[in-house]
Parts: structure tokens; sequence; C-alpha cells
């Protein structure tokens, strides 16, 4: 074990370790790796995917609906428009829209929870009085609503909307988590200590929570993404985007996916994507109370 | 007291005789024995007292009794033999499970919540009942209030309360009662007094030696406070690093402790009268399943008479009249000029003043060697 | 010096559906640590000796009566001028696992209030790591070996040390000890408990021990005083020597004559008190609280409530009616 030389290099030599530990932690299970695999590969294609293809991607008039072949390797719409490019370009908005989502919920959640949980009393009544409020409007009707009112053209509105709906549920569970961790001799000791609230919770607190956090974060991701390729599929918001939900609803009720096979491949492809990301998140989530405590990281 | 093992009334006290018993857990680093070949004999009718600390594999060894050792541990080798049963080690199944409660008591560490919080404990006693296939549970309540009833408790009472009903001292008495109610005449007490106040547990203390000796059981009882053994047991085994390193007669072995672990520890108790400055701490810490050495002393670390040969043979266990112990200093202050034998102790007073002079030096490095 | 005039705490379980249920767990208790003094409150579970404890750490409320530091009475602060007060006053935990962050290692632990009082003080950012290797070793650990590790890769006697360093790290005037030694390993305990002596020595650093194993007590040094408390009150307080080798209350004679006898090493005490009843915290308030379970109970004890002090010329102060020395208490064994 190295000594610590000052504040500095024990700083650097803890992310080191922590690096080290993650490695461990997801090399403990192949499956893991996979996960991040997945999700490394989906991240990819939201950033660099939709540069490799031109701004309209090419039609073949005389390739409506084609079968998977090299060339397509899930077929063609209904234009003749390679359906892979048409995932890889459409998963930009999907992503980035998931990832502003969780990102909301997580902060927003974690926020409120956390201040009503370390706080008590009044503050704790008024937010979660708030909470329960929120958590009980239906979320997809408030979205038929406002679809029909806001068009969603950008990823970061349709984030922005989908994550002050889902906070709720978050912000409930880190309360819980927040009460019963203050209790802890260790929050105790560092009230004591006289140290500050700010660091009590952002540096005792947060961190015992981590694993929790994370996984939500990376539910929230799928939840997101549910929720938009579900809106686009019922038609609900226009069809400007080109976006999984899109290609999911002109498959089924332009191709008739669920009754002809010729657009089957059309409907398979952004159903694959979500499955896939899915999967991906799932896997990784299993390594998360792993990697964020430091006893079963190191083992 | 504990001198006289009490007599069976009707000679029903099962004998058990544990040998070179040894178990092991499965870790990422390989098995791990948490027991090692653990010789020890509880006498019909007697009670047997297991001190240790935390990882010397006591609760480990008291769980063998009954072959329920969970997995990651399997018992690798040896053997317990209790009387009208055979071979524990060599049950299964449904024979197993019958032997557990009817022949063996087990009264479980932190009894006190180990009682179904929604269930009153009346209920809970006839589960008990039904799944060992009673006929008469009528019988079995009745037996159940007059054992509560002999504890001090008003049985009806109890058995119609929920477990946050009762105070910690009830509930421990409810866990006895378990144990006994199935008429098994080996009981295991596991640290029967943790988390107890003095004064309940030398209610407890009292009534685990009563009963003992009215209902004629073979009576096992585990804990870290060597007091408590005092207090009921009538022979003592210590255990160090999954082995037993000292055994005999309780008062011999606290009168003159000839293991140096034993002698360390029970130095390192402060006592209410007396010259508190005699009070030692023991150097080093106790070695957890990971840091047990392989060969060799178990307790070398942390030993003042330490020597070549406990780097690498594993002490015998050698008998001095009813007592045994396994320490290589031990045995070779027996075998010295002036021992008459195991009765006379100028040999080994020579040997414990030695311990105390080398004792003193070690304390002021002990805080700092705990940590190696 | 601390002290404590007249504390009272009322606990009020909240959300029983038939009127809340009041616990009375302390019942006007009078103390007083002096610097560098070790003061141990002993008793059953429940009779108060926690509560206690949290409240002179400042981690508790108390309903009446007066705490003052150093002369300045607390109730005369308000809460924000209160808490430099009570920084002095450090809790050492029973458990030294929950004690600790699990996800943050001993140096961390022990910057973050190195940190803030370094700003307090105006001392450079490098006095921190060298103040943190300076109180490891003064609690006997080795900081190159601990500094950089996690709790969990500590024993819990090595844990316990941490959590005294971290309380060091303030500086402070006393530690309170609620059941310090109770959780570690039998091996271990006195080690903890020499250390507390040590830093009353070195440090002038007072100690209020809170157990209910008196012989512990007693190791914290031949000058400490001991309270013992039953359901709320003190009923004997006095030197720790007195106390135990010459008990006059019932209750502190039951205590002592609960303690495990070594057989072998030790004689039994000649006489040995024994309860009546069991422990009732919900027992009648009249009179002397212990005298439905005392032996000794006369009608005087049930109808006239005893007070606190010095009758009978024994050298600590009882609150009994009929204080008498019994010899409960377990001697040496002439060794043959």
């Amino acid at each position: 074990m190295t000594a610590p030389t000052g504040a500095g290099g024990t700083r650097t030599a803890l992310r080191r370790n922590f690096r080290r530990g993650v490695w461990r932690v997801l090399r403990r299970k192949p499956s893991r790796l996979l996960g991040v695999l997945i999700l490394a590969g989906f991240a990819f294609m939201g950033t660099v995917g939709p540069l490799l293809y031109p701004e309209r991607l090419p039609r073949d008039d005389d390739a409506l609906y084609a079968p998977p072949s090299w060339e397509h390797p899930f077929g063609t719409d209904f234009e003749g428009t390679d359906v892979l490019a048409l995932v890889v370009t459409g998963s930009r908005y999907v992503l980035l829209t998931a990832l502003v989502t969780a990102v909301i919920t997580v902060v927003l959640g974690t926020a409120i929870g956390l201040f009503a949980g370390f706080r008590r009393g009044r503050w704790d009544t008024v937010l979660m009085r708030i909470t329960d409020m929120k958590l009980t409007i239906p979320g997809l009707p408030l979205l038929l609503v406002l679809s029909t009112v806001w068009k969603f053209e950008s990823a970061l509105e349709m984030g922005l909307v989908l994550g002050l709906l889902g906070w709720g549920g978050v912000a409930r569970a880190v309360r819980a988590q927040t009460l019963s961790l203050r209790e802890r001799g260790f929050i105790e000791a560092a009230r004591g200590l006289g140290l500050s609230t700010g660091h009590i919770v952002g540096r005792e607190l947060l961190p015992s929570m981590a694993p929790f956090i994370a996984m939500n974060m990376l539910i929230a991701v799928t939840g997101a993404v549910y929720a938009q390729v579900g809106l686009f599929f019922l038609g609900v918001l226009p069809f400007e985007a080109s976006n999984w939900g899109v290609m999911l609803n002109l498959s089924v009720f332009g191709g008739g996916a669920l009754t002809s096979t010729a657009a089957l491949p059309y409907m398979m492809a952004p159903l694959l994507a979500v499955l896939l990301l899915t999967l991906g998140i799932v896997l990784v989530v299993d390594a998360m109370d792993e990697i964020f405590n430091p006893r079963l990281r190191e083992e | 007291m504990p001198e006289t093992p009490p007599a069976t009334p009707d000679g029903r006290a099962p004998g058990v005789r544990i040998s070179g018993l040894s178990v092991v857990y499965r870790t990422p680093a390989g098995e791990l024995p948490a027991v090692s070949g653990v010789d020890l004999e509880l006498p019909p009718g007697t009670i047997t007292g297991v001190v240790g600390e935390s990882g010397s594999g006591k609760s480990t060894l008291a769980l063998s009794l009954l072959n329920a050792v969970q997995p990651p541990g399997r018992i690798s080798a040896g053997s317990v033999e209790i009387d009208g049963l055979g071979d524990v080690v060599a049950l299964r199944g449904e024979e197993l499970r019958r032997a557990r409660g009817r022949h063996v008591g087990y009264v479980f560490q932190a009894a006190q919540n180990s009682l179904n919080p929604l269930k009153t404990v009346g209920k809970q006693l006839l589960d008990l009942g039904r799944s060992h296939g009673v006929r008469d549970l009528r019988a079995l309540v009745r037996e159940a209030r007059e054992l509560l009833g002999r504890m001090g408790l008003d049985g009806a009472r109890v058995l119609d309360s929920c477990q946050h009903e009762l105070s910690g001292g009830m509930r421990q008495r409810v866990g006895i009662m378990f144990a006994l109610v199935l008429n098994a005449h080996l009981v295991v007490l596991d640290e029967p007094t943790t988390a107890l106040d003095m004064i309940t547990q030398a209610t407890i203390l009292r009534i685990v030696r009563e009963v003992h000796a009215e209902r004629g059981l073979t009576t096992l009882v585990i804990t870290h406070d060597l007091g408590v053994v005092a207090e009921v047991a009538d022979r003592l085994a210590v255990m160090y690093g999954g082995r037993v390193v000292e055994q005999g007669p309780t008062r011999d072995v606290l009168a003159d402790p000839r293991h140096p672990y034993t002698r360390g520890l029970l130095r390192a108790v402060p006592r209410l009268t007396g010259d508190i400055g005699e009070a030692r701490a023991l150097p080093g810490r106790p070695p957890t399943l990971g840091t047990i050495p392989a060969d060799g002393c178990v307790f070398r670390e942390r030993c003042p008479l330490r020597m070549d040969a406990c780097e690498t043979g594993r002490p015998p266990a050698v008998a001095y009249g009813a007592r045994s112990v396994s320490c290589h200093a031990a045995a070779e202050n027996r075998a010295g000029p002036e021992d008459g034998g195991p009765g006379t102790a100028a040999g080994d007073r020579d040997g414990e003043d030695g311990a105390e002079a080398r004792g003193g030096e070690e304390v002021a490095a002990g805080a700092r060697e705990e940590q190696a | 010096m601390i002290t404590g005039q007249g504390i009272t705490k009322t606990f009020r379980q909240r959300g029983a559906v038939l009127g809340g249920r009041e616990v009375r767990a302390l019942r006007g208790v009078d103390f007083a640590v002096g610097k560098g003094g070790a003061v141990s409150f002993i008793g059953e579970s429940g009779c108060g000796k926690t509560t206690l404890g949290r409240i002179v750490a400042g981690l508790e409320s108390h309903d009446s009566g007066e705490i003052a530091i150093d002369g300045v009475p607390m109730s005369s602060l308000r809460p924000r001028a209160r808490r430099p007060y009570f920084r002095r006053i450090q809790l050492i935990h029973q458990d030294p696992y929950s004690a600790l962050n699990p996800t943050r290692t001993i140096h961390q632990a022990l910057a973050a209030p190195l940190a803030l009082r370094a700003r307090q003080t105006g001392r450079p950012g490098s006095w921190i790591d060298e103040r943190a290797g300076e109180l490891l070793g003064l609690v006997g650990l080795d900081p190159g070996y601990v500094l950089p590790r996690y709790p969990h890769q500590l024993s819990g006697g090595m844990r316990q040390r941490v959590v005294i360093a971290r309380a060091l790290t303030v500086d402070p005037e006393m530690l309170v000890a609620d059941e310090a030694v109770s959780m570690i390993d039998v091996s271990l305990r006195l080690g903890i408990l020499a250390l507390l002596r040590d830093l009353r020595e070195r440090l002038g650093v007072s100690v209020l021990f809170i157990t209910h194993d008196v012989a512990t007590a007693r190791y914290l040094g031949d000058d400490g005083e001991l309270y013992v408390i039953y359901r709320g009150r003190v009923v004997e307080r006095g030197p720790v020597e007195a106390v135990v080798s010459g008990p006059v209350h019932p209750y502190t004679q039951s205590l002592l004559s609960a303690i495990p006898v070594l057989h072998g090493l030790e004689e039994p005490g000649a006489q040995r008190v024994v309860p009546t009843e069991p422990l009732d915290e919900g027992g009648p308030d009249a009179g002397c609280l212990f005298a439905r379970r005392c032996p000794f109970a006369t009608g005087r004890c049930t109808a006239e409530v005893p007070v606190l002090g010095a009758a009978g010329g024994f050298p600590q102060e009882h609150a009994c009616f009929h204080p008498e020395r019994r010899s409960v208490v377990a001697a040496p064994a002439g060794r043959a």
C-alpha cells in the first residue's frame, strides 16, 4: 500500500484505486463487460453515428420494403431508405432525450429528497406534500395535452418535460434513505465535530447513496426511452423528427408490419435497439452496488 | 456449583464426542478453515463452556453440533458423535431435521430477536409442534407453560404475547423454552447473555444452571465472556483461531491457566478488586478467517513465549490430568527437570513469571502490533 | 469543568393510539466533571445513562435543568452560540462500525475536521496531514498503514482508536464514551481503556464513561468518580474504589452482586443482593424508585423520596434510608 505523501497525492492514489476497483468489479462477471460494451456502442451511435450519413438519407425507389441483405442489414422502408441508417440517425434524439430526462430526474429528485430528509420538520412536510401532489399527476394524459400545444422538436425540450414529470419517486426514495442514514453514528459524529451541512450532505450522505442514485439514473434512462418512443409510436407527436418511435409507427400503421412480413424488419430494427439498450442498462446496473461500496469493490 | 457435575436423574443426558472436526468456508481466496481439527468431549450431564473472540470459530463449532453449517461453509472432516443419535455429520435431510429440536435444542445468538414479530409465542410453539409431528399439542402447551413458570414467567401470559411485548430477558427465556420443550437433552446456548444487563444476565445464568440440573441435560454454552463460563460451566474450552487451545475443569483452568492465550485473556479482563494495574492488554489482534496461519501455532503472533517450534509445528494437545493444553512452550515447561507432574505448580510458576516479565514489554508495542 | 444541575428528560411516544406513553429518562440529575477527571455512569439499560451522555454531548435536548461549560450556562446562549462549547465535548459511539463512514478513507475522515480547524486557527494546509499522522500516533496506530485504508479494512479495536483520534481533531475537553468497548473483542478492550486513561494523563482530557460494566470503570483511573443511576435518578455517588469496595445502596449492591465470579481465581463476596422483582420502567413513581425491587425496603421507602446525601458517615453519597455496607464483591482467591 502506498504511503500518503500529501493531500494531493492521496487523492490521485484514491482516484487510481477507484478506477482499478471499477475495472475489477466489471471483470468479475462477463455480463457486466457486455453491458458496458453495449452502452458504449449506443453512446458512439448517438454522438458519431449521424455524422456518418448524409443530411438527407438516400432513397432507392426500386427497393421499397426490401428484405434484409448485405447492403441493407435491416432492409429498407417505404421510401427505400436503409433502415439501419434510420435507426442510427434517429438514435441521437432518443438518447439525448433520455440523458436529459435522467439527469433532471436524478438531480431534482436527489436534491429535494436530501433537503427534505436532512432538514426534516416544516421543510420536509411542505416538500413531501408537493412531491405527493406531483406523483398523483398522470404523466401520459398530461403529455398528450402538452403535445397539442408544443411540438417537442428539440430533444432538450422533450427531456425537460419528461424529467419534470419523473423526479417524484426518486425524491421519496432519497428522502427515506436520508432519514435512515442521518441517524447513523458517522453523520452524528460529523455534526458533533462542527462540519458544515454542505460537507455532511455532499461528502458523507451522498457517497453512501451513490449506488442507489446511479441505479435510479440508469433506470430513468430506460423509462425515458420507453416514454418518448411510446409517444411517437402513438403518433401524438409530429413526425418531423427522425426517431425510433416514428419508425415503429410508420412500420405498423403505414407498412402493416403486424399483418405482412414485408415491413417486419423495418419494425424490428428500432424495437431491437430499444431492447438492446435496456439489456445493456440492466447488465450495468448489476455492478453499481459493488462499484460504489469500497468493501465490495476491493473484496 | 460448577465443581460437582449434577446428577442426571434419568440418565438421559447424552454424551457428545467431537473428534477431528474441521469446517471450511469457501471464499475467493480458496477454502479457509474456520474450525480445524477440534477434539472436544461433552461428558453426559455437564455444562461445557466454549470461550473465544470473534473469528475463533466458536459459533461455527456450535452449528456443527446440529450439522447446520450453512454454505459457503461445510464440514470438511471429523465427526460429532451424540449418544442415541450417532454421527451427526453423516445425517441428512429428514433425519437431521427431526434430530434438531428432538435431540438437540439450540438457543440462537441474539435469541432476543429470533422470534417471529407477527405471531404470538403460543402460535409459534404450535408451529414447532406440528412441524415435529407432535400428536398431543395440548401437552406441548402445558409443558411450555410449566417451563416458563419454572423460569419465573407467567406462562399463559407469555404464550399470548408477541415479541415486542417481552423484555430482552424474557425473550431469552422464551428461547430456552423453545430449545427444551421438545424434550431435547442436549442444549446449545450461543451467547445466551449478550446485550443483556448484568442483573438480567445473572438471572438467566442461574436459570440455565437450575434447568440443566433439574432436567438432566448436557449443555454447551458458547460465549466471548469468561465471566459467563465461570458462572455456569463445569468444563471450559478456550478457542482461538479455529482451534481449542486449552480445555479442562473450569475452576482449574481459571485458577492456573497454562496456555499463554488463556493467561493473557484472563489478565486482560479488569476485575472489581485487587490491583487494577495488574490488568494488561493482550498485544496484537485476533486473526480473521483470512489471516489464520496455516501451519504452526495460531497464537504465535501475539504470544510472549513464542519460540522456533511455534513457526512450523502445530502444537499437539498435551494432557495434564483432566486438562489438555496445546502449546509448545507449556509442553516444554512440563518436561523440565523440576516439574514433578501436572499437580505441582513449580515449573508452571516459572513459566508464568517469565510470561509476565516479557508481557510487560510487549504491552507498549501492543497497540501498534494490532495493525500488523 | 462541565456541570449539570437538575437535568430532566421525558420521552413521549408519539403516534400511540391511546394517548402517548411517557418515559421519564432523567429525573433531576446533578453532575460535575473537572478538567482531566474521569466520571463513570453505571446502571441497567434504560436507566437514562445514555440519554444523559447524549445531552452532555449536545446531541439531545433536555427538558429542564442547566448544563454549564466552564461556568457558562448553556441556556443563556442561542443555539448557534452553544455549538463551539459543545464541540469541546465529543461522543465516542458504542459501535465503531457505524461511527465511521464506510465510503470514506481514514485520511478523509480525519482531514475534514482538521481542515475546519486549520481554517479557524489560520494554519497552513500542510498542517492537516501532519496533525492527522500525529493523532493516529497518539492513539497507537501507524499512520502510514491506517490513513489510506477504508474502515472495513480495520479491526474493531483499530476503528475505535480511529474514532477517538477523530474526536481529538477538535482538541476536546471531554470525551463521552458510551459503552465504548462493549462491541470490541475481549482481548482488545483493555487497550482502548488504557488509551482513554493515557489521554487523560497526557492531554488532560476528561472522560465521561457510560457503562454497565463497573470493573471497566475502575480501569480509567483511581481518582475516578462513580455515579450509579437508577430510572433516571442518581442513587449513589462517590470515588470508584469507595463505591466498589463498600457499596451502601441496595441497587448498587445488586448490580455488583450480579457480576460473574471467576471461580478458581476469585472467591464470591460474603453477601449477595438480588432484586426481588425484575425491572419495570412503568412502576409507581412515589418514594424510592427501587423500593419495589428492594429486599430491604420499609414503609418509609415507598412513602418518602430519599435525597442524595452523605448521611451515615460513608465516603460516598447515597440516596437510601437504610444505607448499609455489604460485601458483595468477589475477592481474589488466596493462591495456594
